[in-house]
């Protein structure tokens, strides 16, 4: 044991590449998600870029078929993969321990793994680019059309291969964020006076840990088909295609709510803050949460009310779908109620708040017409449900992950964004956003289907669509905005202060940025708005606002150790799967290291010798 | 428009006490909503398209109720959506924080209201439900009382449509491709089929999509209203909305709607012989030793021909199952709705086919052509357009 500890030295320091890559802190966890993250947000940004070029005119030929397919299947697949649930992890990351009042996620090494086998999977996904051999069939890559005789380069394989490398790293993450807020919350927080935000992160890890398996199993069918000469979905061996729509989908619902608890879960903090007023209904949106979470897993066939699955099943998912829309309007009456008599203060960080829910209730009323399935089955496959994924995935998710950088980001950087810039920023993102998907609610009604790379003159889809790639360029000039604040807060923003919202949780009592340790002193948790409390109280003792905790010397606070283990795992793992699409020895080869890798971690104690 | 004047003095006169005095001008207001409206109405007359794909502009029984449905959730929508969205707006503008403000009263929730916001959407939405159900059920399947179906079996293929009338009129069995001739009137009950992978067939003026799938027979049916028809023959544009592939965008057909008796004449002469010329008679040779593997042009297609054809494919041979090209000039136009019917579009498909339409598997697997460009001379060309002209 020693000996093999030894090949590898025990990582130490805090500052330096080495100490990002052995890592184990869940703050700089979560930095290294949202910076991977927003990277891969731009690079699918610029594939939607392409896209809106090309179709800016009619018969256009900007780009070729091949590759304006490429684009869209992986502008989607890395904006639900690579983005938002990585945005998503990166806020469970920097938020949960803090939230809660614990030191660190319950398993900081699975928390490592969890980020490397996240970069791997990503990296791998997109490795076909290099070979212009990108995925071409969707981001619902729905069967025949992803078997060999339909799609004969390496693209497909790329896809699934790279999606069970991020399936891992969501369960792994997911188990953790489990752990840690059933076990590691302060005394005093009980499940019932835990933030929205730490619930709708429960609830969406428990999705995660449910949905991935499902999806990993069509995943490996797929791959087998592809590679082994299975026919789990090719008909001509007596495979069914639907098997895989059933699959997908059965993932697919729950993703939805993947995506969209976590940022319901951020504006559920920020209103409540900027309004100067305890979330409205507490348990009823805590219960809606939850209720949303189960009904997620009876929907999913209203993703598939055209594949001919009769009258009977179709009317189930017609009342179910149109039933899920109770707990989300639930939630919106909830949230207005938060705001409805505060003392509302318009900081960037509430108007993203705002700005979803007013975008959210226009893809929620839309989602409703889609749950009329004769309706339906004119909407289906068109430009009307790009409109509507739209407003819920950039109006809702996007929009609340704003809020929670507007938010949070302070408290990890110590220094503000601009207001100035933010409000401009929101504005941008907000008007380019109606441009861009506005149009397109009635652009499909006109009868446009999506996926298509071009459409003729007489279609007299041209005007609406120029409309939609000129709301593209404000959307542009709106993120070039956001990253110009960012550059320029944190270099000469203001100090941010401990607490510069007048915040109720119990991250906002200690300095920004936190010590490594989080808390010197874990707090005993007053209620569900802890630390309005604790400053209501100071207040009426006369003592004035409380200062952030003080620090202590790290050297007295026992934390996990840096690890180099979880990116050896994570390299390994990826080379398994890497392997299957150049050498099956590189695959072996991969398989050694990520033994090696368990090996080593599990003879590696959590803690080295000094620090105890 | 329901404009109040009592209602807007009373208005102006709590403007008047909270602005000092300064009295906004009223025909201007009054001006400005009726911009308003006309804004919102141009925009949606110029949003909501009337044209030959729009689900606006339905055209039959089928689209029409579609259409009806969606209609009300629109109205719903837009109540809802000023209902709720102006409660939201209210809220932001009505308790923006005032300088010196004291911390506001810290309610918690309202439990009657809580049961109120969840108990009547509940209601409300459940009455959609059951409504959307009763229609799903209505839209099935042709109306019982029908006395006569027309049935079709159409095929999705890489990139373009086929039609299989077993029965077409007097027991005539037809195979053609991208364009579907039916009467008008009458309900077409159209079994859905795809040998490769899914496509989706979607008329948008007369039905709402149904998939194609591999191994699966699917149904719709829709009906073309003459009453809802200016004039006779009548085409209505059909696409493909599943994403099928390189060439997805590309795959469309047209629908011919036709009088009976224009019908029952096409019928009639569908697959007799065409006179042929001495060049089409060199084309129609040359057809035979380099086409006819593929693409059938004397009648219906057996189904033995077929299977040949798809297994032929699987096995990666130069073979695919192709558009039956029987009485191809009586088409308004080919390449799956893609170019119209005459010699200049027929060379050039002939010479470039990739260029037309990416990926196509004629060019991809005949043998006759050599990186997506044809090797046969211009004479047989010549010659094999000359004979598909002719073939009516």
């Amino acid at each position: 044991m020693a000996t093999l500890t030894g090949v590898l030295a025990r990582p130490s320091g805090y500052t330096g590449v080495w100490s990002w890559i052995t890592t184990v802190d869940h703050k700089r966890i979560g930095i290294l998600y949202g910076f991977t993250a927003f990277a891969m947000l731009l690079i699918a940004g610029v594939e939607a870029g392409v896209m809106r070029a090309q179709l800016a005119t009619a018969d256009s030929d900007l780009v070729s078929p091949g590759v304006f397919n490429q684009m869209f299947t992986m502008h989607a697949t890395a904006m639900v993969f690579n983005v938002i649930m990585p945005l998503s992890a990166s806020f469970f990351n920097l938020i949960v321990p803090l939230a809660i009042g614990a030191r660190d996620v319950a398993f900081p090494r699975l928390n490592a793994l969890s980020y490397w086998l996240f970069l791997f999977g990503t990296l791998l996904l997109h490795a076909g680019f290099l070979q212009n051999q990108a995925p071409d069939a969707g981001w619902f890559s729905y069967a025949s059309l992803t078997e060999k005789p339909y799609s004969a380069n390496a693209g497909m394989d790329f896809w699934a291969l790279g999606l069970l490398v991020l399936g891992t790293s969501s369960v792994a993450a997911a188990l953790n964020f489990t752990v840690t807020i059933i076990n590691m919350r302060a005394p005093g927080m009980s499940l019932m006076r835990m933030p929205v935000f730490i619930w709708m992160t429960l609830i969406t890890s428990i999705l995660l840990i449910l949905a991935f398996p499902v999806i990993t199993v069509g995943l490996i069918e797929l791959t087998m088909d592809r590679n082994f000469g299975t026919h789990f979905f090719m008909p001509a061996g007596g495979g069914d295609p639907l098997l895989w729509q059933h699959l997908f989908w059965v993932f697919g619902h729950p993703e939805v709510y993947i995506l969209i608890l976590p940022p319901m879960g951020v504006v559920s903090e920020v209103l409540p803050t900027f309004s100067r007023k305890p979330l409205f209904g507490y348990p009823f949106v805590v219960f809606s949460g939850i209720t949303i979470g189960i009904m997620s897993w009876a929907v999913w066939s209203h993703h598939m009310f055209t594949v001919g699955l009769g009258p009977v099943a179709n009317s189930v998912f017609t009342i179910t779908t149109m039933l899920i829309a109770v707990p989300t309007g639930v939630k919106i009456f909830n949230w207005i109620g938060t705001m409805w008599g505060g003392a509302i203060e318009f900081k960037t960080s509430m108007l993203f708040a705002v700005g979803f829910v007013f975008l959210f209730i226009i893809g929620g009323l839309s989602g409703v017409s889609h749950a009329v399935a004769p309706a339906d089955n004119q909407q289906q496959d068109t430009y009307y449900i790009v409109a509507h994924i739209h407003y819920v995935l950039f109006g809702g998710s996007i929009f609340g992950i704003f809020a929670g950088i507007y938010y949070w980001g302070p408290k990890f950087t110590g220094r503000l964004l601009g207001e100035g810039l933010g409000k401009l920023n929101f504005w941008l993102i907000f008007i380019g956003m109606n441009l861009t998907f506005f149009p397109m609610h009635f652009v499909g009604m006109n009868g446009m289907p999506r996926r298509v790379y071009t459409y003729p003159a007489e279609s007299g889809f041209q005007l609406l669509n120029s409309l939609s790639s000129l709301g593209y360029i404000v959307l542009f000039i709106g993120f070039v905005v956001f990253i110009v604040n960012y550059l320029r807060s944190s270099k000469n923003g203001a100090e941010a202060g401990h607490d510069p919202w007048d915040a109720p949780g119990i991250e906002w009592s200690i300095s920004s940025p936190p010590p490594a340790y989080n808390f010197a002193v874990i707090p005993e948790v007053l209620g569900r708005d802890h630390y309005w409390i604790v400053k209501e109280q100071a207040r009426e003792a006369g003592q004035g606002t409380p200062p952030g905790e003080a620090h202590v010397d790290e050297r007295t606070i026992h934390m996990p150790s840096p690890s180099y283990w979880p990116i050896v795992i994570a390299f390994g793992v990826t080379w398994i799967a890497g392997g299957l699409l150049t050498h099956y020895a590189l695959s072996f080869a991969g398989g050694i290291i990520a033994f090696a890798g368990v090996v080593g971690w599990g003879n590696e104690p959590a803690a080295a010798e000094s620090d105890h | 428009m329901g404009f109040n004047p009592r209602g807007s003095a009373r208005r102006r006169n709590e403007l008047v006490s909270r602005e000092g005095g300064r009295v906004p001008n009223p025909p201007r207001s009054k001006f400005i909503k009726s911009l308003a409206i006309s804004a919102v109405l141009l925009v949606l007359t110029v949003a909501c398209s009337q044209g030959d794909r729009s689900t606006w502009n339905a055209a039959g029984p089928v689209a029409d109720k579609q259409l009806l449905l969606f209609n009300v959730l629109v109205w719903i929508m837009a109540i809802t959506f000023i209902l709720v969205e102006g409660v939201l707006i209210y809220a932001a503008i009505r308790f923006r924080a005032r300088p010196g403000q004291e911390r506001p009263s810290q309610v918690h929730g309202n439990l009657p209201l809580e049961i109120a916001w969840t108990v009547i959407p509940t209601i409300l939405i459940m009455g959609l439900g059951i409504w959307s159900v009763v229609a799903l059920w209505q839209l099935d399947k042709p109306p019982a009382s029908a006395d006569y179906v027309l049935e079709v079996t159409a095929t999705g293929h890489q990139w373009w449509f086929e039609f299989e009338y077993a029965d077409a009129g007097g027991g005539k069995t037809i195979t053609t491709a991208n364009e579907l001739r039916v009467p008008v009137d009458t309900p077409v009950q159209v079994w859905l089929e795809s040998d490769d992978v899914i496509h989706s067939l979607w008329i948008p003026r007369l039905a709402g999509k149904v998939d194609m799938i591999p191994t699966h027979t699917n149904r719709l049916w829709f009906q073309a209203d003459s009453n809802k028809i200016e004039t006779l023959p009548a085409t209505f544009l059909g696409q493909c909305a599943e994403f099928c592939g390189l060439s997805h965008a590309l795959m469309k057909f047209e629908v011919t709607v036709m009088e009976q008796d224009d019908y029952d004449a096409w019928v009639e002469a569908y697959g007799q012989p065409s006179a042929l010329s001495p060049q089409a008679q060199q084309g129609q040779n040359v057809f035979n030793a380099n086409c006819s593997s593929c693409h059938t042009a004397t009648g219906a297609d057996a189904a033995a021909l077929v299977d040949g054809r798809v297994a032929g494919f699987l096995a990666g041979g130069n073979i695919a199952p192709a558009p039956n090209l029987t009485d191809l000039a009586t088409r308004q136009k080919f390449a799956a709705g893609l170019l119209d019917l005459n010699e200049d579009n027929l060379r050039s498909w002939l010479e470039k086919p990739d260029d037309i339409k990416p990926g196509n598997y004629m060019s991809a697997r005949a043998p006759f052509y050599q990186d997506g460009e044809i090797t046969l001379s211009d004479d047989d060309i010549s010659a094999v357009i000359e004979y598909l002209i002719s073939l009516k």
